[in-house]
């Protein structure tokens, strides 16, 4: 059964399918929200967040929509208003110095690998649009052509916009490996 | 060439998007020619394997729980029957049930009212019809039995009479040459007497009508309705000697049913 069939299930009334879902795509939304966020607890509060905006507003899921445009456009907008949140409360967004702690698994003893911290904090650096970008088509492996439905924009458009981030997500990795 | 159009050319090269013929000059006229462009490459490439390679991180247990008591949350509200009567599909086929209803009965309605309208009219109709055959009928002045089967319609056809017809009526009662026709109008008087003109009609008549039979049937009548102001009259008639004894006896005997 498609995704779209199972949340047409879940608008019609059929609530208990959307346990399906949940098992098709938290895994997928907690690390595009770990990896925006760089706080493993603060993306389990938001995947969380996710999956019941999608049961409470199934209304708004429209038919024929690809579902996983759907979702993601949830945790997007999920992620804003915690940024929003995070930048009115005049919080340092992500403190790039602790990101080992924050998203090493605390039931994993085995510490971060070196070169994936180096990458964590490079990437932390970035703005979250950029940062959103790379972990879409980077690090979930999405085509260009379903990030830019997701955002609503063309091929073209996110295409520069990934090989800018990529470039200057090097520039950022490069300079932190000298220090 | 500038670095941003460097940089995608190399991107592209290592995401492997380029054609033979692009590699190749790729190849020959940067990465070979240019120490520090091999080098951008080299850094690219590390990012991007990075990012590649880079291991999926695993939610706790936690998460898995909170979702399955979010959901029963929901499936507990939804089952009062609240979300299903809150979507809009459920709204759209109500309105319609209620518009198909309320036209239905405005219909209904509608049709119910032109029916009476119709019926009222069909008989609305049938009285004019009624009336003006029973005028006619009662204008002939060349037919007595014409005016008495006027009078015999206003008795037994009409059952409220306008003013018109008591105006008709009460004319042949005291006016017609013809005492059958009087008499037939008397009748048809006596069962309009509920409209107190009608009454006070009838007990003129009395006093000027010279037909002894007519004057006998006025009387009889009057007794019956125990019209107002009647004994009066009655005791007149009684002691008028120009008047037939039968009519004198009439109002006697009248005067005892009403003592």
């Amino acid at each position: 059964m498609t995704d779209e069939m199972i949340m047409e299930a879940v608008k019609n009334g059929d609530l208990q399918q959307a346990s399906l879902l949940f098992e098709r795509y938290h895994k997928r939304i907690f690390n595009f929200l770990a990896r925006m966020t760089m706080d493993r607890t603060v993306a389990e509060d938001l995947t969380q967040n996710v999956f019941v905006r999608m049961i409470k507003y199934r209304n708004s899921y429209r038919e024929g929509a690809r579902f996983q445009s759907w979702i993601y456009q949830v945790a997007r907008n999920i992620f804003s208003d915690h940024y929003q949140d995070v930048k009115n409360q005049r919080r340092g967004f992500i403190d790039v110095e602790k990101i080992e702690g924050i998203m090493a698994d605390s039931d994993d003893t085995q510490m971060m690998d070196e070169r994936e911290e180096l990458l964590h904090k490079s990437l932390a650096r970035l703005d979250p649009e950029q940062r959103e970008l790379l972990v879409l088509t980077r690090f979930q492996h999405m085509k260009y052509e379903e990030v830019a439905t997701i955002m609503d924009t063309t091929v073209a458009n996110i295409k520069v916009k990934v090989h800018r981030a990529i470039g200057k997500l090097r520039e950022f990795y490069f300079e932190m490996e000298k220090i | 060439m500038d670095k941003e159009k460097l940089e995608t050319l190399l991107i592209d090269y290592i995401d492997g998007k380029l054609s033979p013929e692009e590699r190749r000059m790729v190849e020959q006229e940067h990465l070979q020619r240019s120490d520090e462009t091999y080098k951008l490459y080299e850094q690219l490439k590390e990012v991007m394997q990075a990012m590649n390679r880079s291991s999926q991180l695993e939610p706790s247990a936690r998460l898995r729980a909170s979702f399955e008591n979010a959901l029963q949350t929901e499936l507990a509200g939804s089952n009062k029957g609240k979300t299903v009567w809150l979507t809009p599909t459920f709204y759209r086929a109500a309105a319609a049930v209620v518009l198909l209803a309320v036209a239905g009965a405005v219909g209904f309605v509608i049709n119910q009212q032109r029916e009476h309208a119709a019926q009222l009219a069909a008989a609305q109709e049938e009285i004019l019809k009624t009336k003006k055959q029973m005028m006619d009928l009662l204008n002939n002045q060349n037919s007595a039995s014409q005016r008495w089967m006027g009078a015999t319609v206003a008795y037994n056809d009409i059952a409220h009479a306008d003013a018109d017809i008591i105006k008709a009526l009460i004319k042949a009662m005291n006016e017609d040459e013809n005492s059958n026709v009087r008499l037939a109008s008397i009748e048809a008087l006596a069962k309009f007497n509920d409209q107190p003109h009608v009454r006070q009609a009838l007990i003129s008549a009395l006093s000027t009508q010279k037909d002894p039979v007519v004057q006998i049937a006025l009387i009889r009548l009057l007794v019956d309705m125990r019209a107002q102001g009647l004994k009066k009259q009655l005791e007149q008639i009684t002691t008028d000697d120009s008047l037939l004894p039968a009519v004198k006896d009439e109002a006697h005997a009248g005067l005892l049913k009403l003592s």
